[in-house]
C-alpha cells in the first residue's frame, strides 16, 4: 500500500480553508504538476461566516508567501490597514482608553523600559512613551506611504478585511495561479480505511474524493474532526463568558469620513463592541454573555453605539445579525489523517482578533511539517497538537487578563470575571510574579508565542496594573538608556506624523495607483 | 509657484527667453526627469536611474546630476558642461497645457504653454520667441518640437517601466561614496536596474524586448551607470 502525502483535501470554503489551500499549494507546487495535488470542497449550500475581520501583522507574510499582490488583495477585499487595538472603557467603565500597537516598544530588548517609565513617568501612558504608534493611530495615519513597497511597513500594521470578500480573493487566486482543484459538492459521507483513517469524501454529485491527508475547515459544523471523530470540544466558558454576537455593517457618514487604522474596542456592561474600519463601511459587533444580558438589552446597547458615530437615518435601518458560538477548542486538533483549522478547531471571542492567525500558523505549520509519508504523520500529529493546546491555552489566557485586570464593578458579569474559580491558576501565578518583574521571555519561551511578552506589558500596564514599587529598584545605567529610547519613539512619531499620509488618503490613492513590489 | 498661461503672439508678443545655464535661473536640480526615447543621449552623459513620485509611488526615469538636492555638479562659472541637456530641463519655460494632476493626467489638448512666473521669462534679453510680425521663431519652433517629444515620451514611459517590473529588472540601490578628503556620502532612494537579471533573461524574454523597442534603452541604462566614477570625480574637483 502506497503511504505516501500526494493528495490533500480541504473541506470549506472560507477563508480558513483558502488559506490553508494557498499555503500549502504555494509551498508545494501544486501548479507544475508534480507536486502535491490540492482539492477544497466546498458546499453549495453553506455560505462563509463572516466573521474574523481583524488579523495580525503575520497576515503581510502569509499573503506574500502565497503569492498575491498587496494592491489586489486591498482593492478586491474592501481591506484596510490596522496598527493595533485601542481598548475604551475596560479599566474602569468611563471613557478612558489604552492602547496594545503591533510595534514593539522602542528598544524593548535593550532597556528595562518598565523600570524607567514607573520611576521617571508614571503619569505617562506606558504605551504612548514607549511607542511612536498610539499618536499615529489617534491622528488618524496610514502605516505606510504611497512609495513604500507591498507588504513592507513604516510602522507596523495588518488589515481590517471583508472576511466574505477576502474567501472569493483567495478562491480566485488559488484555482487560476496554484493549481488548487475546487469541487463545489455536498459532502454525503466519510469514507473510512480499515486502519480507522479517511479514506474519503463522498460527494453527492460528483462521488468520491479519496486523500492522504484530510483537512477540516468546515467552521463550527467540524464536519471532520469533531462530528466523523467525535473530538470533544474544551469549553471556555468557564473563562470567558461571552457566547453571542450582534453583528451590524454601518456606512461611513462621510464619504470622506476618517478611517480609523485600529480596531476600537469598547467595554459594555456584559462583554464589549468591536468597530472595524473597511474602505466602504465599518464593521461593528457587541458580543456578549447570554448568561449576563438578553439579546434585546444587547440589541440597546449595540443601537447606542452606533447611533453616536453614524447618520440617524442609517443607525435606525440597521438590522443586526446574531451569531451564537461555544467558546472553546478541539481536545485534539489532529487525529490520524486529519486535522481540523479554524472555528473547526476552535473559537473564542475576537477579542484580539486571533481567528485567522491561529489559522495562518495552523496552515503553515501544516504546510511546514507536511509529513512525506503516512509513517511519519502521527509524529507530526502529536507535535501539532502539542502546538497548538499550548497556543490556545495561551490565547484564552491572554483573552482572560483583559477581563482580569479590570476594575468594574458595574455588573455581575465584570465582577464574576474576576471570581477564583473563574481565574486560570497559571495566569495567577504569572500576576503574582509580574507585580515583581515585568513579563519577559522567561515567561514565553517558545518559539512563535501566540502573544509575546511585549503584548502583556502593553495590557497589563494599560489596564492599571501596577506592580510593588519595591521590587523595582532602577539599575543606574538603565536610566539614561531607557531614556533614549523614550526620546527615540517621540522623535519617530514626531517625523512619522510629517511624513504619513491619512489612512482614508492612502486608501483612495491605492484605487487608482498600485504599491510597487521593490 | 508656477503660473502658466497660453502662449500667444499678441500678449506674449515681446516675450524672451533666457537661455544661460545658472542656478539662479534654476538649473541648481540634482536631477531630472527624462524619457526613453532620449536614453541614448542621456547615457552619453549622465547616470540614468529610477525614483518613485512621491505623489504617486509610481516610478520614473532620471538623469543624475549630483549627489544631494540642489546639487548640479554639470553646471560651472561657463554654463552647462555637457553635449546634452534633458528636455525635461531643455524645454523650459515652456509646457504642454496646464500642470499635471493624478486627476487629468493628460491635458486634452496639446497646446504650448508658458510658465510667466519662471526666472526665465524676460521682455529685454534672451530669445526672442516671436518674429515681429507675429510669426514663431525657429526658437519657440525648437521648443515645440521638445515638447511634443517629451510628452510622447511620458506617454510611453509608464508601459517600459512596466516591462522592466514585470522582469523583477529594476532593484534599490544606496551608494556609499567616499571623497577624496575621507567624507562619506550616501545617495539613497533611487532604483536601478539589476544587470545580472539582464544578463539571464531568456530570449522570449529578449524577443518582447526588442518587438516593444525596450531593449535598447534598458541597455543604455545598464551603459549609463559607468557616469558615477565622472559624478565623483566633479565632486572630488569642488572640493
Amino acid at each position: 500500500m502506497s503511504s505516501q502525502v500526494k493528495r490533500v483535501v480541504i473541506v470549506g470554503g472560507g477563508s480558513a480553508g483558502w488559506l490553508t489551500a494557498g499555503l500549502i499549494a504555494a509551498d508545494h507546487r501544486s501548479a507544475q504538476g508534480q507536486g502535491l495535488e490540492v482539492t477544497l470542497v466546498e458546499s453549495p449550500a453553506v455560505g462563509p461566516i463572516g466573521v474574523g475581520e481583524g488579523t495580525w501583522p503575520s497576515m503581510r507574510d502569509t499573503l506574500r508567501r502565497i503569492g498575491v499582490s498587496e494592491t489586489d488583495f486591498i482593492r478586491e477585499c474592501d481591506a484596510a490597514f490596522k496598527q493595533g487595538s485601542k481598548f475604551v472603557g475596560w479599566s474602569s467603565g468611563e471613557a478612558e482608553h489604552y492602547y496594545h500597537p503591533f510595534s514593539l516598544p522602542q528598544g524593548y530588548t535593550e532597556a528595562n523600559l518598565v523600570t524607567a517609565w514607573l520611576h521617571r513617568h508614571a503619569a505617562t501612558p506606558y504605551a504612548e512613551l514607549v511607542s511612536f504608534q498610539p499618536q499615529l493611530c489617534e491622528r488618524g495615519r496610514a502605516p505606510k506611504q504611497v512609495t513604500t513597497p507591498e507588504f513592507a511597513a513604516v510602522a507596523n500594521y495588518a488589515y481590517h478585511l471583508d472576511a466574505g470578500k477576502f474567501g472569493q480573493f483567495l478562491q480566485r487566486h488559488c484555482t487560476a495561479r496554484l493549481g488548487v482543484r475546487h469541487v463545489v459538492d455536498h459532502v454525503a459521507r466519510i469514507e473510512p480505511a480499515d486502519n480507522g483513517d479517511i479514506a474519503a469524501l463522498v460527494t453527492a454529485a460528483q462521488g468520491r474524493i479519496a486523500g492522504d491527508l484530510f483537512i477540516d475547515c468546515t467552521g463550527f459544523a467540524s464536519l471532520l474532526l469533531g462530528q466523523h471523530y467525535g473530538v470533544p470540544l474544551l469549553s471556555a466558558q468557564p473563562l470567558l463568558f461571552n457566547d453571542t454576537a450582534l453583528a451590524v455593517q454601518v456606512p461611513y457618514a462621510a464619504a470622506d469620513a476618517p478611517i480609523a487604522s485600529n480596531t476600537i474596542s469598547t467595554a459594555r456592561p456584559a462583554g464589549w463592541i468591536w468597530d472595524i474600519g473597511l474602505q466602504t463601511r465599518r464593521g461593528v459587533g457587541y458580543v456578549y454573555s447570554s448568561a449576563h444580558t438578553s439579546d434585546s438589552e444587547a440589541e440597546t446597547i449595540l443601537r447606542e453605539y452606533v447611533a453616536a458615530g453614524a447618520n440617524p437615518k442609517d443607525a435606525a435601518s440597521l438590522a443586526p445579525r446574531k451569531l451564537s458560538f461555544r467558546p472553546g477548542y478541539r481536545q485534539k486538533l489532529w487525529e490520524r489523517n486529519c486535522v481540523a483549522v479554524g472555528l473547526a478547531a476552535g473559537f473564542v471571542e475576537p477579542l484580539e482578533a486571533s481567528a485567522l492567525a491561529l489559522v495562518e500558523f495552523s496552515a503553515a505549520m501544516i504546510s511546514d511539517q507536511l509529513p512525506a509519508t503516512r509513517a511519519s504523520m502521527d509524529i507530526v500529529a502529536a507535535r501539532f497538537n502539542d502546538a497548538f493546546l499550548y497556543r490556545w491555552e495561551r490565547a484564552v489566557e491572554f483573552l482572560k487578563l483583559h477581563y482580569l485586570l479590570s476594575a468594574r464593578t458595574d455588573t455581575p458579569y465584570w465582577r464574576e470575571h474576576r471570581a477564583g474559580a473563574s481565574v486560570p491558576p497559571r495566569l495567577a501565578e504569572l500576576l503574582a510574579l509580574w507585580r515583581q518583574q515585568p513579563p519577559s521571555r522567561y515567561d514565553f519561551f517558545r518559539i512563535e508565542e501566540i502573544f509575546p511578552s511585549a503584548s502583556y506589558h502593553y495590557v497589563l500596564y494599560g489596564m492599571g496594573f501596577r506592580p510593588e514599587p519595591a521590587a523595582f529598584p532602577e539599575r543606574p545605567d538603565n536610566s539614561a538608556l531607557a531614556e533614549r529610547y523614550f526620546g527615540e519613539a517621540a522623535a519617530l512619531a514626531k517625523s512619522m506624523l510629517a511624513g504619513l499620509p491619512a489612512h482614508r488618503t492612502l486608501l483612495n490613492h491605492l484605487q487608482s495607483y498600485r504599491l510597487q513590489r521593490i | 509657484m508656477a503660473r502658466p498661461v497660453l502662449l500667444n503672439n499678441v500678449e506674449h508678443k515681446a516675450l524672451r527667453v533666457i537661455t544661460t545655464r545658472t542656478a539662479a535661473l534654476g538649473d541648481d536640480v540634482m536631477s531630472a526627469i527624462i524619457v526613453p526615447d532620449e536614453f541614448r543621449s542621456v547615457q552619453a552623459c549622465y547616470p540614468i536611474v529610477f525614483q518613485k513620485q512621491t505623489d504617486t509611488g509610481q516610478f520614473l526615469p532620471l538623469a543624475l546630476f549630483g549627489f544631494e538636492s540642489g546639487e548640479n555638479l554639470f553646471l560651472t562659472e561657463s554654463g552647462w558642461d555637457a553635449h546634452y541637456v534633458p528636455l525635461s530641463i531643455e524645454r523650459l519655460p515652456f509646457l504642454i497645457g496646464g500642470p499635471r494632476t493624478a486627476a487629468q493626467a493628460s491635458p486634452p489638448q496639446l497646446v504650448v504653454h508658458v510658465d510667466l512666473d519662471s526666472p526665465r521669462i524676460s521682455w529685454t534679453e534672451g530669445e526672442p520667441v516671436f518674429l515681429e510680425y507675429g510669426g514663431t521663431t525657429e526658437f519657440l519652433k525648437r521648443a515645440g518640437a521638445l515638447l511634443h517629444m517629451l510628452h510622447a515620451g511620458l506617454e510611453a514611459t509608464p508601459a517600459f517601466i512596466d516591462a522592466l517590473l514585470g522582469l523583477d529588472l529594476l532593484e534599490s540601490f544606496v551608494a556609499d561614496i567616499e571623497l577624496k578628503d575621507g567624507s562619506h556620502n550616501r545617495l539613497a532612494g533611487f532604483y536601478t536596474v539589476n544587470e545580472e537579471r539582464v544578463r539571464a533573461l531568456d530570449g522570449t524574454a529578449v524577443a518582447s524586448l526588442h518587438a516593444r523597442g525596450f531593449l535598447e534603452p534598458l541597455y543604455m541604462v545598464v551603459a549609463s551607470t559607468v557616469h558615477f566614477r565622472d559624478l565623483i570625480d566633479r565632486r572630488n574637483r569642488r572640493l
